[in-house]
């Protein structure tokens, strides 16, 4: 187990590496200079004396300080924030993100598998054909546009929730919600089909059969074997949800590291994208590790062939 | 199973509540408003964005302010009038004794000294060093010479290293009487090539470290020569280069506000020398900061009617008053709150419901029915004023060639003929649809006292087509594609579509929009890289000056490349006139010749601003310069 | 039997099933898929039919008229004179003709603010946006086929570093990736498009999401060709000496068209998806080119409690959800055809 543990972080590490190349690779060959303001010039010495401070004369000198900075969570100043280093932006707006996904996930398991095993067990009931048209709407509306009709509708015509923002849990409601509705549906969609599998499978019907409550049946023996692929499916998808909120955080005014990557990009601040890219790899790959061996503790199969 | 799965998701979502709820959540301030870009920066000294200036002006305080309705220079922390010699080149200010910083020190005329130094420091890179480079005796000099000596030692570091130099650091070696051992090395009266540098067998590790010493040893004693002057705590004595009317007004904007003495404590460099390798004066960037303690710095300490009590990146700048303030008992609102809201749209619904109190700035996609509700008075709290600057379209006056095609704007006459046959009130009123009012001239016209705008001699498609034959391109012909530069985003690609339409069907010539991201766009627009190219100005001070002086000869900002003897002379004699009448006249006469003859510049519209404040607040008056010293508000709920 | 060939046919012997053609026909029978093809067949044509409008006026501002709101559903804006101005209405063109009639179609969905048809738009967005979907599924395709294909028939250690490669590349968020590539690739390929910026511009985002979208085809693949890889028709054709390139085309992919035609209908929606969340956040298709993401993400925008644009963002969010469905509709078909035994699909 243990060896499984470090095997898996060992190659976390390779990756985050390869992933760090990758993207210093790209940011480089960007064009543009960060240093060029829009209205006002600077004299060409001072532009290059500044390029020699921030290492931007010399691109292999740049790529190792920044290698050895990252290692003690020093990832340099911003170019477009001059008062903030990256480490500072991120420390204070990845929890937000995380915290967006993690309680869009939650909200997403708590409603998408109840609903995802009813619907199942009254199939093509009015509750089923009405989860079955949400779950359509769920997974083909982008989500600026669920997004912004709750807003309107909360925010704006019925006035009981906040316009946006963060540090209130009234804030925190629309923005988790509208993050969860894919997630929700396409969890909903993966119970059903589970279920629907199990349910019509032999030792159900044995269960049945033989006289077990049905309620337990369902709720206790089906629902664990259907529950496997969801299960699987939680782990990529959380790390989407904590790593993709961009959208999401645009439309309510969160401020999550999501929106201050895009801004990065869009400025070309090389430093705040390489942080940024390096903290959601890491975390991705992290996620990807816990719930690898959540999954393996869990599903009897693999943890006999372990 | 499923009692499991539901019992793990409450759990973690009641302990991810229960941090969420440690952590965020705070009071509403007395007066809230938006800022939709977020702070650039809260140095002083690097500052050119409004948003950034509108907080600045706050929470310091210079030697003069800005009167709430007027905008012109009142009190500050020095009283006034200031004594003026005769000859108007020495102002001898006195500081207030009752001038505090928020820690409680006394305000001292050394405060401002130290902040005028760092601004003209090439390490602080600020983009208005020239008010003090270019009206104080001795500081442009003070700057050129740091200039040289630190593309000197970034080069012989480079060298030191074992890297290569580029051609330009190369001749500014060349030059540096102070390296006898280049000279001797290499005779010759022609500055070496780069290959030649670095072949010479020179230690180049020695000579930049002496090079490096000597130069951190001379620094202060060079700046002596800069005429400024503290005889005593209370007593700032400036010397000017020129007699300059709008002296005071300069000494109120955000690059002369004053700086702590802590700042000391974050100045980067190797050893004593207070220098970086390169030679630069930096400070750590993160002196701004309120709760940023390394080396014992005690957090940002300001003098203003505000002090900055907290600051959340890209969420929320909190301002709380100055207790030591010299004035605080005239202040009625107590805390500000600075939200940033990326989404101009989301501000608008924000700021319907109630959660802001001032929207100053309403650039949304439907801005016209904000604008249409502003100027019937169905909603009094739009306000839609005039601003202290212009929306115009720059010539390429300079280049011979403009990405492998002959630049026909050399000749002015072509200009004119561009300029000439647009519908100016058709763009603002149909096209963009906001009615700004339409500008013939580079100077707001009405906006500095004292100034009276040229007359403008009306002219039409007709007289353009004239001009054009006139310069050799009779019905467009020879011309080649002209290629149209601007930023995207904004509405510039609407206007930029208009003219191009116009230029076709009057004139008679292709045009080629080339639409660009903001840098790439500076980048190009910089590099004299277009033939026309979007632009604009906003004023810093109230003078004709600030817009004239773009288009003089090798000024930073002539990204025009225009370049007019005549032109020039009629500002330096301007500059040298003591009569004030007679010097507006000067003035004017050089803006006539620019917009009647010469044409550097095809202005549009006289920009605006669409801007909302709720009718509780009292004390914010909309102005042209759009400055509010928030020290005069009071909010009745 | 996958991969079975067609036996020499003797007079009188029916020829057997090929298994695909089993599929092919599961799929037709499915009626939801059947709708969405409909769907997207009709929607098609009808864009395409469009095209001489909706390319002529999908950036043409009414400055001529007075057009400062945008007006509403029924509203006819009469485009000629703005049109006449672009050179477009020159006698005996077909604005001439087309006249009222069509001024009375485009003024069915409303108008913008810049007195644009929504409806010529949104057709001129669903086939832009369908060309990104496409796109970037045939490169998706390309480069997953290939890297699976090569890695199973290679083996051994090339095997082993390709799919480590593709874990890496999994750790990646996907829309971070997207941004970046588009950075990076942007400058060179408006120079390869010789300042066609807008072209470029959509080139780039195929190119950008299709390269973040061949992870898992690549990973199907190799399985389907490591399982292929052991029948003994591939063992004939490496006896008879054809060599590697042969056996991958002319026996392999043919095998394969299966799991690459379910997979690679699988990103088409997920590429219009991500399109969409681009343009929202200025990164993705620029004005004034529209796409669905693009034409919603506007829509969205000009929401406000001042006046009710709602045809600005019915109408695209309509068009930009039936599109997805029927897509989704026709890539769940073909993974229920061709691989009934996965049952992720929706209706059972």
């Amino acid at each position: 187990m243990t060896r499984r543990i470090f095997n898996r972080l060992v190659w976390g590490l390779v990756t985050l590496g390869c992933i760090y190349v990758i993207t210093f690779l790209m940011v480089v060959s960007a064009p543009g200079n960060p240093f060029a303001a829009a209205e006002r010039n600077m004299p060409p010495e001072v532009v290059r004396a500044l390029e020699a401070r921030y290492s931007m004369d010399n691109q292999a000198a740049y790529f190792f300080q920044f290698l050895a900075g990252a290692v003690r969570f020093d990832f340099g100043p911003s170019f477009q924030y001059k008062d903030w280093t990256c480490s500072q932006i991120i420390a204070r707006a990845l929890p937000v993100s995380l915290t967006l996904g993690l309680v869009a996930m939650l909200i997403a398991v708590l409603v998408g598998v109840p609903v995802g095993v009813l619907s199942a067990v009254r199939r093509n009931s009015w509750f089923d054909l009405t989860s079955l048209g949400f779950i359509l709407i769920g997974i083909s509306l982008p989500a600026f546009v669920t997004g912004s009709a709750l807003l309107i509708v909360f925010a704006i015509y019925l006035k009981v929730l906040p316009i946006g923002g963060w540090g209130r849990i009234s804030q925190l409601v629309l923005p988790a919600l509208t993050l969860s509705l894919p997630f929700m549906a396409y969890i909903a969609r993966l119970t059903r089909v589970g279920m629907l599998d199990v349910l019509g499978s032999d030792f159900v019907r044995t269960a049945v059969a033989k006289g077990l409550d049905r309620r337990a049946v369902i709720w206790r023996h089906a629902f664990r074997v259907a529950f496997l692929p969801v299960l699987s499916y939680l782990g990529p998808a959380a790390a989407q949800a904590m790593t993709g909120s961009f959208v999401v955080e645009k439309v309510f005014n969160v401020p999550g590291l999501g929106i201050h990557f895009v801004d990065a990009a869009l400025n070309l601040d090389r430093g705040l994208i390489m942080s940024c890219v390096l903290a959601y790899s890491a975390i991705l790959i992290l996620f990807n590790i816990i719930v690898d061996l959540l999954y393996a503790q869990v599903d009897p199969r693999i943890k006999e062939a372990a | 199973m499923f009692r499991w799965v539901v019992a793990v998701c409450l759990i973690l979502l009641a302990a991810t509540l229960a941090g969420y709820t440690l952590a965020g959540g705070s009071e509403r301030a007395d007066f809230a408003y938006v800022n939709s870009t977020g702070i650039n920066t809260l140095d002083p000294a690097q500052m050119s964005w409004t948003p950034d200036i509108r907080v600045a002006i706050n929470i310091w305080e210079g030697l003069t302010t800005y009167d709430p309705r007027t905008t012109r220079p009142r009190e500050g922390a020095a009283y006034l009038p200031p004594d003026v010699s005769a000859d108007h080149l020495t102002y001898t200010f006195t500081l207030r004794p009752d001038a505090r910083w928020s820690n409680g020190d006394p305000v001292t005329s050394g405060d401002f000294v130290r902040a005028w130094r760092r601004a003209i420091e090439p390490g602080t890179a600020g983009d208005y060093a020239f008010f003090i480079t270019d009206y104080i005796a001795g500081a442009g000099e003070y700057y050129e010479w740091r200039n040289h000596n630190v593309a000197a030692l970034t080069a012989l570091n480079r060298l030191a290293r074992g890297w290569g130099v580029d051609d330009e650091s190369a001749r500014s070696l060349w030059g540096d009487a102070e390296l006898p051992e280049l000279a001797a090395a290499r005779p010759g009266p022609e500055p070496p090539t780069v290959a030649e540098i670095t072949s010479l067998d020179l230690d180049w590790g020695a000579i930049y470290r002496r090079r490096f010493e000597r130069h951190a040893a001379e620094l202060d004693a060079r700046f002596v020569s800069v005429g400024l002057e503290a005889p005593n705590d209370h007593t700032l004595r400036v010397m000017l280069t020129r007699p300059c009317p709008y002296f005071l007004d300069l000494c109120a904007f955000a690059v002369m506000l004053p700086c702590h003495r802590s700042i000391e404590l974050l100045r980067e460099g190797v050893g004593d020398t207070g220098l970086t390798p390169e030679g630069l004066v930096v400070y750590d960037p993160q002196w701004t900061k309120p709760d940023y303690h390394a080396n014992g710095y005690p957090g940002l300490i300001t003098n203003g009617p505000y002090r900055v009590a907290d600051w959340a990146f890209k969420r929320r700048l909190h301002l709380e008053t100055n207790p030591h303030y010299w004035d605080r008992e005239s202040i009625a609102c107590r805390s500000i709150d600075m939200l940033v809201y990326s989404d101009l749209n989301t501000a608008l619904m924000a700021y319907e419901r109630g959660d802001v109190d001032f929207l100053p700035d309403m650039s949304v996609e439907y801005d016209h029915q904000l604008v249409e509700l502003a100027v019937t008075g169905q909603r009094p709290d739009f306000i839609f004023p005039v601003v202290f600057g212009t929306y115009y379209y720059i010539f390429n006056c300079d280049s011979e060639t403009v990405r492998g095609r002959a630049n026909p704007f050399r000749d002015a006459r072509v200009r004119k003929a561009f300029a000439l046959c647009i519908d100016k009130r058709t763009l603002t009123d149909k096209v963009i649809g906001r009615g700004d009012p339409v500008s013939q001239h580079v100077i707001p016209v009405g906006t500095i006292t004292g100034y009276e705008s040229p007359p403008v001699a009306a002219g039409d498609a007709g007289e353009a087509r004239r001009l054009l034959a006139d310069a050799g391109y009779a019905g467009g012909r020879d011309l080649p594609p002209i290629d149209l530069l601007y930023s995207t985003g904004s509405q510039h690609g609407k206007v930029c579509e208009y003219l191009a339409n116009t230029w076709r069907l009057e004139l008679g010539v292709t045009v080629e929009l080339r639409g660009k991201e903001t840098k790439t766009f500076a980048e190009d627009k910089v590099k004299c890289n277009y033939m026309i190219a979007r632009a604009g100005w906003y004023g810093d001070y109230a003078d004709p000056t600030t817009f004239l002086d773009v288009f003089a000869t090798g000024n930073g900002n002539n990204d025009a490349g225009y370049s007019n003897p005549t032109y020039d002379a009629l500002l330096a004699r301007a500059a040298a006139e003591t009569d004030a009448a007679r010097r507006m006249q000067l003035l004017a006469d050089a803006e006539a010749m620019l917009v009647n003859d010469e044409f550097p510049a095809l202005p549009l519209w006289q920009y605006t601003n669409l801007m909302a404040v709720k009718s509780h607040v009292r004390g914010l008056h909309p102005n042209p310069r759009l400055t509010f010293p928030f020290r005069y508000l009071s909010v009745q709920r | 039997m996958i991969g079975a060939p067609a036996t020499s046919r003797r007079a009188g012997d029916r020829r057997p099933e090929r298994p695909s053609s089993r599929s092919w026909r599961r799929f037709r029978a499915n009626r939801l898929a059947g709708a969405g093809t409909v769907f997207v067949l009709v929607a098609t044509l009808i864009a395409i039919f469009a095209l001489p409008f909706s390319l002529s006026w999908f950036d043409v501002q009414n400055a001529t008229t007075a057009v400062r709101h945008a007006p509403a559903v029924g509203r006819v804006v009469d485009q000629a004179p703005y049109a006449e101005a672009q050179g477009s209405n020159t006698p005996g063109s077909w604005f001439t003709w087309a006249g009222p009639a069509v001024y009375r179609v485009a003024s069915w969905w409303g108008h913008d603010n810049l007195g644009r048809s929504v409806l010529f738009r949104c057709l001129l967005g669903f086939l832009v946006s369908l060309v990104i979907g496409l796109g970037a599924a045939v490169m998706s395709v390309t480069i997953g086929v290939l890297w699976g294909a090569v890695a199973a028939l290679a083996g051994g250690r090339v095997d082993a570093v390709m799919m480590r490669i593709v874990d890496v590349l999994f750790g990646l968020p996907y829309i971070l990736m997207v941004i970046l590539l588009k950075i990076a690739l942007e400058g060179p390929l408006i120079r390869l498009f010789a300042g066609r910026t807008q072209l470029a511009n959509v080139v780039l985002l195929a190119v950008a999401i299709g390269a973040v979208s061949w992870l898992t085809m690549a990973r199907v693949i190799r399985g389907q060709v490591l399982s292929l890889r052991e029948q003994p028709f591939i063992e004939a054709a490496r006896a008879i000496g054809a060599g590697r390139l042969r056996i991958l085309f002319l026996h392999l992919l043919p095998n394969l068209v299966g799991p690459i035609a379910v997979y690679a209908t699988l990103v088409v929606p997920q590429a219009v998806l991500q399109e969409s969340f681009l343009s929202f956040l200025g990164i993705g298709v620029q004005q004034p080119v529209p796409s669905l993401g693009r034409l919603a993400a506007d829509g969205v925008q000009a929401v406000n409690t001042f006046v009710g644009y709602w045809w600005l963002i019915t109408f695209p969010c309509l068009l930009l959800v039936l599109t997805l469905l029927a897509l989704n509709f026709i890539g769940d078909g073909l993974r229920d055809a061709f691989d009934p035994k996965s049952r992720t699909t929706l209706l059972v």
